[in-house]
């Protein structure tokens, strides 16, 4: 279990990080959320006692980093897959890792196989793409065998059968009652991977909970009900007090009422329905509206968008539902 | 600690700049003093203090070179990055500090002691081979000026890490090695020895003193080679001190 508590950090005058405190569980992937400059990356390093803070602790099983004689057999880290010299091979990387805290060097080969470098371990790591150092880095990360794992975007230049490699491989090492923290923006697959979330923003905690309870409290709800007579059904929902944006001439999409009501309607109205159902946004919808006040970084078209996408649809009562699809 | 000295020699034999500045550093001074044994062996005014003075010399570029590769091991973690997961392994920074320093040095002072051997030995054979006396007894301060190059190039590697710890930069504290010694020191003592009218300034510069211990003839009436080696350890173990409080403080 990791426990963070009170933690703060400051370059100069910006504050990074700012009083910030959460658990993280064992037995479950927790994704670490934030938008770009939210101090995800600082609060990792300060965890691992690369940054000094100026307040608060993060534990480790209740014992803090610097206390750990040889850590990664406790703690295992990838913070950048960069973080190697470009002149030395894949297996020396991994040969004064295991030394420093003194893992049989045998674990080197095993490791390398075990993430698909050992074809190329011999290789300089000047030859290794984004990928191939990501899967080294992972690697590194398990020489120890460590009870915590502790990733920083490990997704980040992986292929698609890479990042689906490395969701099953933390999945399975979460399973084995690991504790492992996660950093991402790949939200899609945070939502497949993690059980549990931490969302900072500005350097503050704004959420930590379930996937599930993440997502029932920011994302956005309605029912979507296709029918050849949509347009019949319009004004009751509208006189019941849902409102109803138009997809289609054949879908609608409502909000403020749920499924048994509008099907109740639709049965007085013996108006027949192709789909009726509940709809919740994506993890995605849910992240950019809990962090929406906490973006320090935004585009210029979220900002201020074009004209263009600001003129309502004239078939619209409402702009369109969140693109994210159903639960 | 052993698992520690065992990581960081892993990291020094497995960067090639390493092996090139090391046999840079090590043939140089080979080269020079095999070279003038075999050229200079023939005349009647060559002898063991010239072969001496030669291999002393040039052991100063091989202390210099040292003090590069030096300053490099430790620049380099953190030009790559890879001080991070470094400090990751072993967050006991100071640990990590006296680790790589013991292993630059005694690798440095390894490749000088092999350096002082070879020469000596290859030397007044190839200049006994074209018609020198070569004798040890002869110079009594011959010996003590080999050991003081071996010296010379572990306190020189001393001060390279010193600087590297101190500036994290592998420019900067390259050049700062180079043009310490063989500029800086110069002028500064030259302009202070001016300004004071004291001759004994230059040769209290530290880098100047330092050179002093693989000095055949110390003629001046300079410190004496144990008290400048002395003074330029005491000075380079201040630089590597202070890099070390830098880098036990400073973010990662």
């Amino acid at each position: 279990m990791i426990s963070v508590s009170d933690l703060s950090k400051r370059f100069g005058a910006k504050v990074a990080v700012d009083h910030l405190a959460f658990d993280v569980r064992a037995g479950v992937v927790t994704g670490f959320l934030g938008p770009n400059g939210s101090g995800k990356s600082t609060t990792m390093r300060c965890m691992l006692a690369l940054d000094r803070p100026e307040s608060g602790v993060a534990l480790f099983d209740g014992k803090m980093y610097r206390e750990l004689r040889q850590p990664l057999r406790e703690v295992g880290a990838l913070l950048d897959a960069g973080y190697v010299h470009p002149g030395r091979s894949g297996r020396n990387h991994l040969r004064w890792l295991a030394a420093s805290n003194g893992i049989a060097r045998g674990r080197v080969d095993e490791m390398l196989e075990m993430v698909g470098l050992g074809s190329v371990a011999a290789a300089r790591l000047r030859s290794y793409s984004l990928g191939m150092r990501q899967r080294l880095g992972l690697a590194g990360v398990l020489l120890g065998d460590p009870h915590t794992i502790i990733l920083d975007e490990p997704a980040n230049g992986l292929d698609p059968e890479g990042i689906r490699w490395i969701r099953d491989v933390l999945t399975h090492l979460a399973r084995q009652g690991r504790t492992v923290l996660v950093s991402s923006h790949q939200l899609s697959e945070m939502a497949l991977m993690a059980e549990d979330l931490v969302v900072i923003g500005q350097g503050r905690l704004i959420e930590q909970s379930t996937v599930g309870d993440f997502v029932d409290r920011y994302a956005d709800r309605w029912v979507r009900v296709q029918s050849p007579n949509a347009a019949a059904l319009v004004a009751p929902i509208t006189a019941a007090g849902g409102v109803v944006a138009s997809v289609t001439t054949s879908t609608l999409d409502v909000r403020g009422l749920d499924c048994v009501s509008i099907g109740e309607m639709a049965a007085q109205r013996q108006v027949v329905l192709h789909e009726l159902s509940p709809q919740t946004g994506s993890l995605e919808d849910a992240f950019l509206k809990a962090t929406a006040t906490a973006q320090e970084y935004r585009s210029a078209s979220m900002a201020e968008p074009p004209a263009s996408m600001t003129e309502p649809t004239a078939s619209m009562t409402e702009p369109p539902a969140p693109s994210g699809a159903g639960q | 600690m052993i698992n520690l000295l065992h990581a960081e020699w892993i990291k020094l034999r497995t960067v090639t700049m390493n092996w090139v500045l090391g046999i840079i550093a090590g043939a140089f001074p080979l080269a020079v003093t095999l070279l003038t044994a075999y050229f200079n062996g023939d005349s009647s005014e060559f002898g063991t203090s010239d072969l001496a003075s030669v291999l002393g010399g040039t052991t100063v570029v091989c202390a210099l070179l040292c003090g590069v590769i030096a300053a490099a091991s430790i620049t380099s973690e953190f030009g790559f990055g890879t001080i991070r997961p470094t400090f990751a392994a072993t967050p006991q920074r100071l640990r990590v500090v006296v680790a790589k320093g013991a292993v630059v040095v005694l690798a440095t002072t390894a490749l000088a002691t092999v350096v002082q051997l070879v020469g000596w030995f290859a030397g007044s054979a190839i200049a006994r081979g074209r018609g020198a006396t070569i004798d040890l007894a002869e110079v009594p301060t011959a010996v003590p000026a080999m050991v003081g190059a071996v010296v010379l190039t572990a306190l020189m590697s001393l001060a390279g890490y010193g600087f590297g710890l101190i500036t994290r930069s592998t420019p900067v504290a390259v050049s700062i090695l180079i043009v310490w010694p063989l500029i800086a020191e110069g002028l500064v003592g030259g302009l202070l020895g001016l300004a004071t009218d004291n001759d004994d300034i230059p040769r209290w510069m530290p880098f100047q003193a330092g050179i002093r211990l693989a000095l055949v003839e110390l003629v001046d009436d300079g410190p004496s080679r144990l008290m400048a080696g002395g003074y330029f350890g005491a000075v380079a173990l201040l630089l590597v001190a202070l890099g070390a409080w830098a880098v036990n403080r400073r973010d990662a």
